[in-house]
C-alpha cells in the first residue's frame, strides 16, 4: 500500500509508543493486539528504529498482515491488519 | 466453527520454548535479561528461567530495593541509569512482570543459589519466583529449547 492509501485507513486501534525506547512499542503492539478483532487494523507509533524492523517482521510471524510503514518526521506510523 | 488463521495458527504451531540460565545479578544483566524476555513474549515462547548463583540475590525480598552494582564499566553507574530513564526504560522487574503477563515465563530458583542468599523457601523470594529448583532441572530444559541462554 501507498502512503496515501494507508493514511486514509479506518484505523480501529491506535498506539502511541513514540514516549518508549525497544523493546516497548513491540510489547504494546503486542499488547493491544489482543484487543482488537481480526481483520481490523491497527496503527502504532514509535521512534525507535529497531522497531521499524521488528513489528513487521512481528506481525507476519504471528500471522497479521503488515501493511506499510509512514515516515513522519521524528517517528514513523506502521499499519497492521490482525490476521 | 469456521476455521479461521487464528484456529489454524493455534492447532498446528507449537510455541517455541525458551530456556535462561540467569546467573547474574547485577542491574545491567538483569535489564538486558528483561529486554531478552520482552521479545520472547512478544513472539509468544514459553520461557523457563532458572536463577543461578549471582542472580538469586536480586530474587530475595529484603534485597528488593538493594540491587545497583553493574556487572560492566561499574565506574558509569549514573550514566547508565540516567540513560534508562532518558528512554523510559522499564526497570528489570517491571520487564519481568510484563513478560509473564504476556506470555509462559517461569521463574525457577536454584535451590544452592537461594541459600547462599538467605533464600530457603518461597515465602524469602519475590512474587515473580515460581519455584525452587535443582540444575537437573535446568539441564533437561536447556537440552529441550529451541532457544538456549547464558546471562
Amino acid at each position: 500500500m501507498n502512503t496515501e492509501e494507508l493514511t486514509a485507513l479506518a484505523v480501529d486501534k491506535l498506539v502511541d509508543a513514540r514516549g518508549t525506547a525497544c523493546p516497548g512499542p513491540l510489547l504494546e503492539a503486542k499488547k493491544a493486539i489482543g484487543t482488537i478483532s481480526s481483520g481490523q487494523i491497527m496503527e502504532v507509533l514509535s521512534a525507535d528504529e529497531g522497531t521499524k524492523r521488528d513489528i513487521p517482521k512481528w506481525a507476519n510471524k504471528k500471522g497479521h498482515d503488515y501493511l506499510g510503514t509512514v515516515e513522519e518526521s521524528g517517528y514513523f506510523k506502521i499499519y497492521l491488519k490482525k490476521g | 466453527m469456521k476455521l479461521n488463521r487464528n484456529n489454524i495458527k493455534d492447532n498446528i504451531m507449537e510455541n517455541k520454548k525458551m530456556t535462561m540460565a540467569l546467573f547474574s545479578g547485577s542491574i545491567d544483566k538483569l535489564t538486558g535479561a528483561g529486554v531478552v524476555l520482552s521479545g520472547a513474549a512478544a513472539d509468544d515462547m514459553d520461557v523457563d528461567v532458572y536463577v543461578l548463583l549471582m542472580g538469586a540475590r536480586a530474587f530475595i525480598k529484603v534485597n528488593e530495593n538493594k540491587i545497583d552494582g553493574l556487572s560492566e564499566y561499574p565506574e558509569l553507574k549514573d550514566e547508565f541509569l540516567k540513560s534508562l530513564e532518558t528512554l523510559n526504560v522499564s526497570t528489570w522487574i517491571e520487564f519481568f512482570e510484563m513478560a509473564k503477563e504476556l506470555t509462559n515465563v517461569k521463574i525457577h530458583i536454584c535451590s544452592l543459589a537461594g541459600k547462599m542468599w538467605g533464600g530457603e523457601k518461597m515465602e524469602d523470594f519475590i512474587d515473580l519466583a515460581d519455584d525452587i529448583c535443582g540444575i537437573g532441572e535446568y539441564i533437561t530444559s536447556a537440552q529441550e529449547a529451541d532457544v538456549h541462554l547464558f546471562i
